[in-house]
């Protein structure tokens, strides 16, 4: 009955990185048995996205995306609003900022491209206020209403790139493309990876500030907690709960834009392999905490990618990353009996 | 640490515990407790709460298993996986909160799980009926067969409760706090039906913390305290003041409330009232039905009653937690009823609540955060930049702590870890700090046992002492003697009463908490 008694730092740590080894570890032997070529398969999953600077410039535009959305989904979580409009408000924030980016086009340079970054988050913001509105005026349960918007905006958006926005010269359905005065700029000395990475990993430590380290974030985490004990101490929940989503949906619309703005320079139809989902799957991974997104957005994006060289390379399949996501969303949600719940 | 001798109980005990031990985690809840019950015996167990008193009688009842130690029931060792195999040995469990289905009528109740069946395939109505009838005279108790559950008093209900732990069979009968949720009338009903029982040769295990009733109905009291038997007596050698020393391991000091407004303290302006309040629910069916009473500076107006006859919605009325839908409240002067609970609060108004976990604390926050909830511009826990200043928050928490006797603390304690007396301290600590000017409490020691109930009360009466209004609503009548000055009854959404405390009686209050009688 006694536990083994080990320091808490130590505990923590273990709780953290135990899951993902042990699903890592796991799936090497599921590889072992049904690949002929284990070690290039697991060497392709875990290191080919730094095999060549052009390799990692892939890795980080497909991590940025991902913790924009984990820290979008842990504002939301975080209020007790359980945003899953993620990818809606993504695809608004892209077409918002390619509409503003494409009519901005003789602006001077930073005017255009953050005119076409703020129009993407401020549409994203209006787009998830609306559901918070529902909620707190008529207790209309934001799970449907949010999923439901992501099929608006999907359809309206995917109107818009077939019909008036489309490039007809293009291959397959793409908007015109933008001038390049709206172009997001690559970080410097690393090409193709586009500077929007170095934004996501600014808003995570303020993420962090502003949810455990401000008074706001403190009313916030309470209304989100327990709304009625915020009624009762005189909290305006909702009230909060409406800041949380537009901020929640403003981030999420952020990435939009600055993908359409810094990686495809053009909406692009489907751009997203469902970066809404995965978001939710990288912020309930880091058990909701901003610092947490980014390491699990960072190893979801080394796995993502890594599995297509694997492919490549191998006779394992990229679906294999499927499973062992799945097997580490199990791990990490499971918890002994009796343990209490993560808070 | 046992106090007594281990009794010579011999073969003749029908139920018999030896040294059982449970573990949860690595918290041990029992260490080693010894228990014998005999037939035709009332055996009360009296503990603190957490003395491990739910998980021994959840062991007995098969809820629970233990994880040393032996259960021997009738002469044979038992090892009862799960309640239903303890009612087939013949061990019937009344819980706490009621397991009825109020739909259904007090026939089908007793016989869910074991319907008389026809062709094995339809429920036996007629024999089921028939059964019913027999069990209730059998104990002669005020029921119909027929009778609706949902439509049955609380006392009603119990009885239910009682049949159907008793089935035709059971011989060992165990009660869990079966007194909480009485009125004074329907507990001296429930200790007749008690006496009944053990003359028919029933064991009775009776869990309770209220002294007066464990001398009352007991032939013998076991004390747990922290998951330890400490003594096993013969009720008439016992005094309420032994028990209490058993059960807190000190000596105790019940609070004597000198009370009273000071005459000083006597303004014009009540510091908080209410004129004629209404509420009804969302289907406009009445909830208070003209509610009114005034708390000058200093005094403590305590409701009686009996659960659920509208004391939440004035307590929730009374913080500005519920819309009313007529009259007014105020305090000093000042009409506050539109006002919402933040402007309240800032007019110096705290609130206690009924339920701790639901309205009290954010039971996955830390202490700290709980305890800082509205306190920090006034403590200066944030900075100029609006951000907050954790050291200061933290070192204000532990001061709270080290204050109000917060036991297993630290300020970065998730408050949920916390026991319910730790809970409520950390609770009042917070809605005292603003030094408030009235204060709504609701059931404060409800779930308390004696040695937080003492801390709570003292608490309560110390604001009153500041000069502090209290609004004290409590279905503990010996809460509301221990601290009202005058004493309200609820009864149906509306408030009798309001009668000095040197004048009333708990025979007086409890007629009127049954609504017989006005009041004198």
């Amino acid at each position: 009955m006694k536990l083994l008694v080990l320091p808490p730092h130590f505990r923590t740590a273990a709780t953290l990185l135990g899951p993902p080894v042990a699903v890592l570890a796991g799936g090497f032997a599921l590889v072992l048995a049904i690949s002929s070529d284990p070690i290039l398969a697991y060497q392709d999953l875990l290191f080919a996205n730094f095999y060549s600077a052009g390799s990692f410039a892939l890795f980080i535009n497909r991590m940025t995306p991902l913790l924009f959305l984990g820290l979008s989904v842990i504002l939301s979580f975080r209020a007790g609003m359980f945003n899953v409009g993620g990818e809606g408000q993504l695809y608004l924030g892209a077409m918002a900022a390619t509409i503003a980016g494409l009519a901005s086009a003789g602006a001077p340079r930073p005017l255009g491209l953050l005119l076409a970054a703020g129009a993407g988050a401020a549409t994203g913001a209006v787009y998830a206020l609306a559901p918070a509105l529902l909620k707190v005026r008529l207790g209309v349960n934001e799970v449907v209403s949010t999923l439901m918007l992501n099929f608006i905006a999907l359809l309206l958006t995917q109107y818009l790139v077939t019909h008036p926005l489309r490039d007809p010269v293009a291959y397959g359905a793409v908007s015109w493309m933008l001038p390049a005065s709206v172009w997001l700029p690559e970080i410097p000395g690393l090409l193709g990876a586009t500077s929007a990475a170095l934004i996501a990993l600014a808003v995570a430590p303020l993420a962090w500030m502003l949810l455990f380290r401000t008074l706001w974030g403190a009313d916030l985490r309470a209304a989100g907690s327990n709304p009625r004990f915020a009624e009762a101490v005189g909290i305006d929940a909702s009230r909060r709960v409406l800041e949380a989503m537009a901020l929640s949906g403003g981030i999420a619309g952020l990435a939009g834009a600055l993908y359409v703005l810094g990686v495809g320079h053009r909406f692009e139809q489907n751009f997203s392999p469902g970066f809404g989902l995965i978001g939710l799957t990288v912020a309930l991974l880091a058990r909701l905490h901003p610092f947490g997104a980014v390491a699990t957005a960072a190893f979801y994006a080394l796995v993502l990618n890594g599995a297509a060289y694997m492919q490549i390379d191998t006779d394992v399949p990229r679906s294999l990353v499927g499973l062992l996501t799945g097997f580490l969303v199990l791990f990490m949600t499971a918890r002994g009996r009796g343990a209490p719940a993560p808070s | 640490m046992s106090s007594t001798a281990k009794e010579d109980v011999g073969s003749d005990a029908l139920l018999r515990l030896r040294n059982v031990s449970k573990w949860f985690g690595e918290k041990q809840a029992l260490a080693g407790v010894d228990l014998d019950v005999r037939p035709g015996e009332v055996h009360v167990v009296c503990g603190e709460n957490g003395a491990g008193k739910s998980t021994l009688m959840n062991i007995i009842g098969g809820v629970l298993q233990p994880d040393e130690g032996e259960v021997i029931f009738d002469n044979r060792p038992a090892r009862f996986a799960d309640p239903l195999a303890a009612s087939r040995a013949g061990v019937g469990m009344v819980h706490q909160h009621f397991r009825l289905l109020p739909s259904l009528t007090v026939a089908e109740n007793l016989y869910l799980n074991r319907q008389p069946r026809r062709f094995g395939l339809f429920a036996d109505r007629a024999a089921m009926r028939r059964g019913a009838a027999t069990l209730i005279a059998r104990y002669g108790f005020d029921l119909g067969p027929d009778a609706v559950v949902g439509d049955l008093s609380v006392g009603q209900r119990q009885r239910v409760e009682i049949l159907k732990a008793l089935g035709f069979e059971a011989r060992l009968l165990i009660l869990d706090e079966p007194t909480a949720v009485l009125t004074p009338g329907e507990v001296a009903q429930l200790l007749d039906v008690v006496r009944e029982l053990r003359s028919k040769g029933r064991a009775i295990l009776f869990i309770t913390h209220k002294l007066t009733e464990a001398l009352d109905v007991s032939d013998r009291v076991t004390v747990l305290r922290q998951g330890r038997r400490i003594s096993t007596q013969a009720t008439h050698l016992l005094s309420e003041r032994s028990i209490a020393i058993d059960m807190v391991g000190r000596e105790m000091r019940p609070l004597k409330r000198e009370g009273g407004p000071r005459a000083e303290a006597k303004t014009p302006a009540p510091t908080l009232s209410a004129s004629d309040i209404v509420a009804t629910d969302s289907e406009g069916r009445p909830l208070l039905g003209g509610v009114s009473f005034a708390i000058f500076p200093g005094e403590i107006l305590g409701v009686a009653g009996v659960d659920g006859n509208g004391q939440t919605e004035l307590s929730e009325a009374a913080a500005g937690l519920r819309r009313i839908q007529g009259g007014a409240i105020h305090m000093a002067a000042r009409d506050v009823t539109r006002l919402d609970v933040r402007a309240r609060r800032s007019l110096g108004l705290g609130f206690i609540p009924e339920d701790r976990l639901d309205r009290g604390v954010s039971a996955g926050m830390t202490i700290a955060e709980n305890v800082s909830v509205g306190a920090y511009r006034r403590r200066r826990l944030v900075n100029a930049a609006g951000l907050v200043r954790v050291a200061a928050r933290d070192a204000y928490a532990a001061e709270k702590i080290r204050e109000f006797d917060v036991r297993g603390a630290t300020p970065r304690t998730p408050i949920g870890a916390l026991s319910g007396g730790n809970i409520q301290k950390v609770v009042i600590a917070r809605e005292l700090d603003q030094r408030p000017v009235a204060l709504v409490v609701a059931q404060p020691t409800r779930g308390l046992d004696v040695g937080a109930t003492e801390f709570v009360h003292r608490q309560i009466s110390a604001a009153a002492e500041r000069g502090c209004g209290v609004l004290l609503i409590s279905s503990e009548l010996s809460e509301i003697f221990a601290l009202s000055d005058r004493i309200a009854v609820m009864f149906r959404g509306r408030l009798v009463g309001a009668v000095d405390r040197a004048s009333a009686t708990e025979e007086s209050i409890g007629l009127m908490m049954g609504g017989g009688a006005r009041a004198p």
